[in-house]
């Protein structure tokens, strides 16, 4: 290898294909998607029960659901705006449906006559038993024991037609025992003044743009009414999966945009106050760029689509690989042929910046195989992003500054400030040790609760936001902690007849006390099967003639007025059973389609395409027994491929399990650094010396967090994996002060040794370690203040990385100053000279040229 | 002077009054018979049973006759059980259901405010023998009945009289049963006149 500079032509083709590549990979990231929810950090290959939750929080029901709030004015102002304002909703034809509590608008919708049309079929009281006399007689009291009450009023007009209150069932059923609470005919909050609707995005929960496009229309269609004087005071709230997918995509890319601004303006005046060049400082950004790039660029290309927390992690990068950019521009300085600068680079520096590579490649590679697609991406950005940064900088920087950044700036000064720390630095080990000794004891005390984050942390939603959807669902009784039960099924039918099979067994818990109700399709489409019977059961007229005269005599009601009745019950035999074709257009559709579905085929069921959900409603009357999951799973034992869901239970189960792979990850990312340093080093002293301030690091950076009480996450790993990634680079440049360059045969051990080093090569080499040390000092820098910028940011997922990775780097920094050089000396049998000798190989750099 | 003291309190009974009186039972229970007449039904609908109250705010009503049910309420909830089956409310959920179950059960609590949430509360005669008449406000209520009219002596309700919007109209005669009325409402009533 020969010192002459890179020819013209050469660094003009470099230049050319790195600018080809960026174009490239902005074309397809161009041609990207984007996503934000959270089904990117579900896992990829499920049990049974976390598929069932993980089709609702895709396509489920639960995706769709929009909560809406209205606020403000008094009550009947708030009754009268819901009202307008689901009318609004219903005929934007954008919802499945729409519900503000409103029974008149459920009866305009023609459901109350289909209803009562097929209450033969649909009424669970209908069997034989009921249309014999007894069966009669007893129907025909309970409907008269509410004659001449004010419930009277509703019952009356159906008195000749449905004495045995078979409509009165099927309604009933419809007001759930934890039904919200209602005032002016509407749903209201029971803890403030509003007024609550519930409603049901046609879009699919994942169609973000869909789902943003229908918020966009809500809002104004709900400014539209606040155009009207009494509606001006009001205020509209809205939350649901629905808003917080969109929110959070719209945050993460405003968030990701302003953090790559400030960042880069930050970045760019530290970079300024160094080089003192802008062009220095324009050429620092060009691996960042590409890094960026080649990040999204991979996870785009191996995944279909770029997570938005992914993206946001983009913005951390600029942290490490500026550094790459800055030990270049500084350590290329100080060539004797000019051009030739990137020469001694390549030869002093590469090496160590290649060895800090592939360590930080090492820990994101266990990132890439999680079973968790979000953390998959998280590894597959960050390794391939470092890798693009680092080959750039290798590659594509000797042909942009072939000698480095030529200002000076306020190196000089951060220099000397760094050789005066490094001389005291090493005095500090004690109780540095001492330190790391006092977290590793808090880190074992606290073992068990020190891993507190749920899945909830991964997402961006912000409390406030999470406290307003929290009291929605309960002012609307629609709590997300529920239990549902789903039953798979060949087909419509076979799910729905597993459904009744279900409910059965729910009826008797219900009948006990033990369970307040549950919903199920088959209320409102029974399987054929259970109709069929139902209609069996229907007497004739004449036979139904005789058992209702005798069944009245002596009462107050006359057979005679029964006639409309007999007629009914002889129309329903000729009425063929519904099913869901039937039903297709009608009001209760919605109602059914939410809980009876066609979904990806169940292995464990035998291919089952159809799917049945019953959702419980959980609570017990005084005096029973709370029930417990294990005794619902006892109970519904016999019915076949029944899973039974605790949502709360199995979202904490998830995260746990991801929580769990991450940390093996991350072990076994750890291990794969230190084998790789082993590997380089081959001297356990060395590898040790690098080892130790890395541990200290993480170490000390975690009792940091503990002592902040930080509930600590999946993302605070990543950022532990971070700091040993970034941390390491700093570890291996204080090792290479020790042994300066791989090349330099027989180095010897003084600290001395350094400058006979350096006048071998031909360059100085206290003025390049001075360098090294100001490019050290000034990459920890831009480091730490990106990751803290990151640190306040509003997405936790970011914030977590932020909070770990500014104080876990800076430390990294220090220790690896405390420690390396020092540990190194004793190895080399250089003692107690090492600091005296730091010292005097950090003279003031050389003047530039 | 003197007669005219007497008389004053006697002669214009004040709800405050009232309610004051009522809000010092913390119980008791009665037997109910209950008369329905309804339009177009040949004959009355009759039923009995028994009423049971205990303060704070737990009413149940319990038909014993023609056939067995009830009616339990404890504060915001309300269950029912009828033919065998228990289904229960929330009462706020149901605002009609509420104010009817207020009418009562507020009467007994002494709890003026409660009643008048729901109804424009007028009260006549005197503390032996008054009649309290409560209009519901809200139009939805207004639709399913006209009117309530509670009559009693001293602490006790003796006739809760239902009128509905469509002409049908029930009466239920209250006979408080002696144990009931001995822990409950005898102490109350001399202590307390001024």
């Amino acid at each position: 290898m020969s010192d002459t500079p890179l020819s013209p032509a050469r660094r003009a083709t470099v230049l050319l294909l790195w600018l080809v590549l960026m174009l490239l990979g902005g074309w397809v990231i161009a041609r990207g998607s984007f996503s934000a929810d959270l089904s990117a950090f579900l896992p990829a290959s499920p049990d049974p029960r976390q598929r069932v939750l993980i089709e609702q929080i895709q396509s489920g029901v639960a995706a769709r659901t929009l909560m809406l709030g209205i606020t403000g004015g008094d009550d009947m102002q708030r009754a009268e705006a819901s009202n307008q304002l689901a009318t609004a909703l219903r005929a934007s034809g954008l919802f499945e449906q729409v519900h503000n509590g409103n029974t008149a608008t459920w009866q305009d919708s023609g459901a109350g006559e289909w209803l009562f049309a097929h209450r033969y079929h649909l009424s669970p009281a209908v069997d034989a038993r009921h249309f014999t006399v007894e069966g009669l007689r007893e129907a025909i009291d309970d409907t008269l024991s509410l004659l001449g009450t004010p419930a009277g009023a509703s019952i009356k007009p159906l008195l000749e037609s449905d004495p045995t209150g078979e409509t009165r069932r099927i309604v009933e059923a419809m007001l759930p025992p934890d039904a919200p609470r209602s005032q002016h005919g509407v749903w209201v909050s029971r803890q403030v003044p509003r007024a609550v609707l519930l409603a049901q995005t046609r879009a699919a929960g994942g169609d973000l743009d869909g789902q943003a496009a229908l918020l966009a229309s809500v809002r104004a269609a709900f400014a539209k009414l606040t155009t009207q004087p009494a509606f001006g005071a009001l205020q509209l709230q809205l939350s649901g999966s629905p808003v917080f997918a969109v929110d959070s995509r719209a945050q993460i890319e405003r968030e990701v945009k302003q953090l790559a601004i400030v960042g880069t303006v930050l970045m760019g005046g530290v970079l300024l106050l160094a080089f003192a060049s802008l062009p220095a400082v324009v050429v620092a950004f060009v691996p960042v760029a590409s890094g960026v790039v080649g990040g999204i660029v991979a996870v785009s290309l191996g995944f279909g689509t770029v997570h938005g927390i992914t993206l946001g992690f983009g913005s951390t990068l600029i942290g490490e690989a500026v550094d790459y950019a800055i030990y270049y521009l500084i350590q290329a300085r100080g060539a004797t042929v000019p051009g030739t600068g990137w020469l001694h680079w390549r030869r002093l520096s590469w090496p160590t910046v290649r060895l800090g590579l592939l360590t930080s490649v090492c820990g994101f590679a266990a990132l890439v195989f999680s079973g968790f697609p979000g953390l998959a991406q998280l590894g597959v950005f960050s390794l391939s992003g470092l890798l693009a940064a680092a080959l750039v900088t290798r590659w594509v920087l000797p042909a942009l500054m072939p000698d480095g950044a030529a200002g000076l700036g306020l190196r000089r000064r951060l220099g000397e400030g760094a050789a005066g720390a490094l001389r005291w630095l090493p005095r500090a080990r004690l109780p540095l040790l001492g330190l790391g000794a006092l977290s590793l004891g808090l880190l074992l005390w606290q073992q068990g609760a020190l891993w507190r984050g749920d899945l909830a942390s991964l997402s961006p939603i912000s409390r406030s936001a999470l406290a307003l959807d929290a009291d929605l669902r309960a002012d609307l009784s629609a709590s997300d902690a529920r239990t549902l039960v789903v039953v798979p099924g060949l087909d419509a039918q076979a799910a729905l007849r597993a459904a009744e099979l279900a409910g059965a067994r729910l009826d008797a818990l219900v009948a006990q006390g033990r369970l307040v109700g549950y919903d199920s399709p088959a209320r409102w489409l029974p399987s054929l099967a259970t109709q069929q019977a139902r209609l069996a059961s229907l007497p004739d007229a004449t036979v139904l003639g005789q058992r209702l005269k005798e069944a009245v005599a002596g009462g107050p009601l006359k057979a005679e007025r029964l006639q409309p009745f007999v007629d009914a019950v002889q129309q329903a035999r000729q009425r063929p059973p519904v099913d869901r074709a039937a039903l297709q257009g009608s009001p209760l559709a919605p109602l059914v389609d939410a809980l009876l579905f066609e979904a990806p085929a169940d292995p464990v069921a035998g291919g089952a395409r159809w799917r049945a959900m019953l959702s419980l409603q959980p609570g017990h009357t005084p005096g029973q027994p709370p029930l417990e999951a294990l005794q619902l799973r006892a109970a519904l034992a016999d019915v076949p491929g029944l899973q039974v869901v605790d949502i709360k239970q199995e979202l904490d189960g998830l995260y746990q399990r991801y929580l769990r792979e991450a940390v093996w990850q991350a072990l076994l990312g750890a291990l794969a650094v230190v084998v790789l340093l082993a590997l380089a080093m081959r001297s356990t002293r060395r590898l040790g010396a690098v080892c130790l301030p890395l541990a200290l690091a993480v170490l000390l950076t975690l009792g940091g967090l503990m002592l902040a009480q930080v509930a600590l996450g999946i993302l605070h790993l990543v950022g532990l994996l971070l700091v040993v990634a970034v941390g390491s680079n700093y570890a291996l440049f204080f090792d290479q002060f020790r042994t300066s360059h791989p090349e330099a045969p027989a180095l010897p051990p003084s600290p001395e040794g350094l400058e006979s080093a350096g006048s071998a090569t031909g360059i100085h080499a206290g003025a390049a370690n001075a360098d090294t040390l100001a490019s050290l000092v000034l990459a920890n820098l831009t480091t730490v203040l990106s990751f803290g910028l990151i640190g306040l940011s509003h997405i936790p997922a970011l914030s977590a990385i932020g909070q770990v990775v500014a104080p876990g780097a800076l430390l990294a920094l220090l220790l690896s100053a405390a420690f390396v050089p020092a540990r190194a000396g004793i190895g080399n049998g250089a003692g107690a000279g090492a600091s005296r000798g730091m010292g005097k190989s950090t003279e003031p750099p050389e003047p530039p040229r | 002077m003197l007669g005219l003291a007497t008389a004053v309190p006697a002669a214009a009974l004040e709800l405050a009054e009232l309610m004051s009186q009522l809000s010092q039972v913390r119980g008791g229970e009665a037997r109910f018979t209950e008369q329905r007449q309804v339009k177009g039904l040949d004959a009355p609908l009759v039923s009995s049973g028994t009423l049971s109250f205990a303060a704070p705010d737990r009413f149940t009503r319990k038909t014993l006759l023609p056939r067995a049910e009830s009616m339990a309420v404890e504060g915001k909830i309300v269950t029912l059980n009828r033919n065998g089956r228990s289904r229960s409310l929330v009462l706020d959920a149901a605002p009609e259901m509420e104010a009817i179950v207020e009418s009562v059960r507020g009467t007994l609590t002494g709890n003026a405010q409660s009643l008048q949430q729901h109804f424009k509360v007028s009260v006549s005669g005197t503390l032996e023998q008054w009649t309290l008449e409560l209009l519901p406000i809200e139009p939805r209520l207004q639709v399913m009945l006209s009117s309530v009219r509670i009559a009693g002596r001293r602490t006790e309700l003796r006739t809760v009289e239902m009128r509905m919007a469509d002409g049908d109209r029930s009466l239920m005669q209250i006979e408080p049963l002696p144990a009931g009325t001995a822990t409950a409402a005898s102490p109350a009533v001399p202590d307390k006149r001024p």
